[in-house]
């Protein structure tokens, strides 16, 4: 008995504790919800308080610290909203970061735009992220339309318009898929040679493969994410199909486990993606020099640099804030500044800049994709820059 | 005498005047609960007792299949998504934003709709339980389970893996549940009846029938017990809760679904729920739906550091809980709550003895 009345005790003081969390006062409070189930998804997430620790030892934002909050969402949906919820209402964040996975960020928006919570986005390329019409979100990765138009172009007039397409059921995945099967139609008027739409996780693509190695394509798109697209390379491979047909990834072949479990299978892939590790700018290589000394990464892909660039454009929108202690003003002073960030250069593939109107042309802050091939797999993976493109605000949308 | 012996002699006293009294009672006293939450703590501890709400129906309703008629279900999950699936296109305007499928009903339709489906769902995939038991039963509705999961994120029609967006939410007139105070009240009330219809279940003839077959099949058969029949209902009842919780869920704000949310790492969760609570006791399950909630919540920040690389530890935690319940628990925090009631209950037939006798001194 006397234990049962000490649970009683125990789960109301409990309960006290969840009223804590929200009792400091002069910190520009910050919450971070991403995809930490990965080893990549736990180093961008260290980057990023990596870096606002660096924010604060030099001083904070005017005087300020900024307290951050890392939160997993295991790039599920509900677990990102509760996340987001706890951060908006419980941490009373001025800022959101997140997230990984365009699943996990398309309700975020939601949440954000209801509680008049400025948002960044870190990773998530789906179209649809910046065409909800919230006056709240920003970001900072390229935009799937902005890649299907890029990748078109290039398959289009250097490799071929026969195209099977590999296309699996994560969102990020199935937006790219479809945007170069639309850019392919619009610029060149073809139809996918083959189209199969696989798992998230699938294993087994061999009786794809087979199937696709007896079309005579001129290329194949495999739109996975990291481990599965690695799993498709090498199939396609063991399938017979030869090096002359051309393997086309989608955003997510920069992620460091392609070329490292694909192998040799990794080499002649290419892929439009924000960064390339391949880039001579002194900027670029001091960065590739961090990552490797800080996490032991042999060349950051561009989710990476993506985490990098927002911190950065967090700083420079919290100094130029105008913030007066009340939680509703800051927040919107916040969202202000970042929409009139211009001409970002950070490591990114081109210039990052907001504006103000709710507007997909004014959130996709870059529209710069950088073509990177890879040539050579494994551990010791290397690329090379085919080409920069930069895409009109308006590109990809109806 | 202790202060939970005092709440449970109150409940027992409203209940002797009338049997939905204590329930009457418990669910004037949950009405303020949000604003008390919001003024000593914050909105979002609100957010987080609607999930809970949602885990009770689940639970709950688990606990009908798995507890009560002892078969074991794997598959609740899948029943909770089609649910879910169900009344969010039911109720999505044709042609929205997501591009899914979309017919435009009235929630106070699509909500009872779903829940229809998701017992029709319910006997299907209770139809192996006639030939099966324990693993290959389990085996069979994990499978059932996993492929509704996989069906919606193959199908563009019902949001694939971009999801079911800007599912509506409900309303009254002008009113819209679409904050979390409002929509407490709906999953509230959700939660409550389905807790009170389990008690009665549990209570009525059909209870009985579903404990015999649980205890021993061929003895309830022989009892004359239609255990094909009872054991299909008990499919269907639990279905009947999942659908409820995944409609729910549908239009809960920001209304969202995803195939993510119906993987068999949230049926292990609620397999938790379940099994913390102990096996067979409807107030076991409610409070391991609330414990294993708050738990979530309260480690999904936990982040331990090695060799200064971050390291998240909630999956550990819940594993590790998960094995060393089935080993020094296996009762559940249920087994404590019979232990409790039969302590009460001894101990008060020993003071009526004593009073007896002294009274016949």
């Amino acid at each position: 008995m006397r234990l049962l009345n000490k649970t009683l005790v125990g789960a109301f003081t409990a309960c006290v504790g969840f009223g804590a969390a929200a009792a400091y006062a002069d910190d520009i409070r910050v919450g971070i919800t991403m995809r930490m189930v990965s080893e990549n998804g736990q180093a961008y997430g260290q980057m990023m308080m990596d870096e606002i620790k660096g924010i604060n030892e030099a001083g904070g934002i005017n005087g300020m610290m900024i307290k951050a909050t890392l939160m997993n969402d295991e790039c599920k949906s509900d677990k990102g909203v509760a996340n987001a919820n706890k951060l908006v209402f419980q941490e009373k964040v001025h800022l959101l970061i997140g997230s990984s996975c365009s699943s996990v960020t398309l309700p975020i928006v939601d949440v954000t735009a209801k509680a008049g919570v400025p948002q960044l986005v870190p990773h998530s390329t789906n179209s649809k992220i910046t065409q909800k019409g919230s006056e709240w979100i920003f970001r900072i990765p390229v935009s799937g339309r902005y890649y299907g138009g890029v990748n078109a172009k290039y398959v289009g007039e250097n490799i071929g318009t026969k195209i099977a397409y590999i296309c699996a059921a994560d969102a990020a995945s199935v937006g790219d898929c479809a945007n170069l099967e639309k850019q392919m139609k619009a610029r060149f008027g073809v139809e996918p040679a083959y189209r199969a739409d696989v798992q998230e996780k699938e294993v087994d693509f061999r009786a794809h493969m087979q199937k696709i190695k007896s079309m005579n394509v001129d290329g194949i798109l495999v739109a996975a994410l990291a481990e599965t697209m690695a799993r498709a390379l090498v199939q396609s491979y063991e399938a017979g199909i030869g090096a002359d047909v051309r393997r086309i990834g989608s955003s997510s072949a920069s992620n460091a486990p392609v070329p490292k479990i694909a192998g040799d299978a990794a080499k002649g892939v290419f892929f439009a993606a924000a960064y390339a590790a391949a880039d001579q700018r002194p900027i670029a290589k001091l960065f590739n020099e961090m990552v490797k000394s800080r996490y032991g990464i042999h060349a950051p892909d561009h989710d990476f640099s993506q985490a990098y660039d927002l911190v950065r454009i967090m700083e420079i929108a919290l100094k130029n804030a105008n913030l007066t202690g009340s939680l509703a003003d800051d927040r919107t002073a916040i969202r202000d500044a970042i929409a009139n960030v211009k001409g970002y250069q950070g490591l990114a593939s081109g210039p990052i800049s907001f504006c103000a109107d709710a507007t997909p042309q004014c959130r996709d802050g870059n529209r710069t994709a950088v073509l990177i091939g890879y040539t050579k797999g494994g551990e010791d993976f290397e690329t090379e820059v085919i080409a920069r493109v930069t895409m009109e605000e308006d590109f990809g949308l109806e | 005498m202790s202060f939970l012996s005092k709440i449970t002699d109150f409940f027992e006293y409203l209940a002797k005047r009338h049997r939905l009294l204590p329930w009457v009672f418990a669910y004037v006293a949950l009405i303020p609960l949000p604003f008390i939450l919001s003024a000593l703590f914050n909105e979002y501890l609100i957010d987080l007792v609607n999930r809970i709400c949602l885990f009770i129906l689940l639970a709950v309703g688990l606990n009908i299949v798995k507890g009560f008629c002892g078969q074991v279900t794997v598959g609740h999950i899948g029943l909770y998504a089609i649910g879910a699936v169900t009344s969010a296109v039911l109720s999505l305007e044709p042609g929205g934003f997501g591009g899914a499928l979309g017919f435009g009903w009235p929630i106070w339709l699509s909500i009872p709709s779903a829940v229809l489906v998701t017992a029709c769902a319910g006997l299907i995939i209770g139809l192996p339980s006639v030939r099966l038991e324990g693993a290959y039963l389990a085996l069979a509705t994990l499978g059932l389970g996993e492929s509704v999961r996989i069906f919606i994120a193959v199908t563009p029609a019902l949001g694939s893996s971009t999801g079911l967006m800007m599912i509506p939410a409900p309303s009254i007139g002008s009113y819209t549940f679409d904050s979390f105070t409002s929509y407490y009240y709906l999953v509230m009330t959700a939660a409550l009846v389905g807790i009170y219809f389990s008690f009665s279940i549990l209570q009525s003839a059909t209870g009985r029938a579903f404990q015999a077959i649980r205890e021993d099949t061929i003895a309830a058969s022989v009892n004359g017990i239609n255990i094909i029949k009872y054991k299909l209902l008990a499919f269907v009842l639990s279905a009947i809760y999942a659908g409820l919780a995944g409609a729910l869920f549908a239009h809960m704000p920001p209304g969202y679904l995803h195939h993510n949310n119906f993987t068999v790492i949230e049926m292990v969760t609620l397999l938790l729920m379940v099994v913390l609570g102990g096996i067979g006791n409807v107030w076991g399950g409610v409070i391991g739906a609330i414990v294993v909630a708050i738990a979530y919540d309260q480690t999904k920040d936990l982040v331990f550091y090695f060799m200064d690389r971050p390291i998240v530890i909630q999956p550990l935690v819940f594993g590790l809980s998960m094995v060393l319940l089935v080993m020094y628990m296996p009762r559940g925090i249920g087994g404590w709550i019979e232990d409790f009631q039969r302590n009460r209950r001894f101990i008060r037939k020993s003071e009526e003895r004593a009073s007896g006798s002294t009274r016949n001194t």
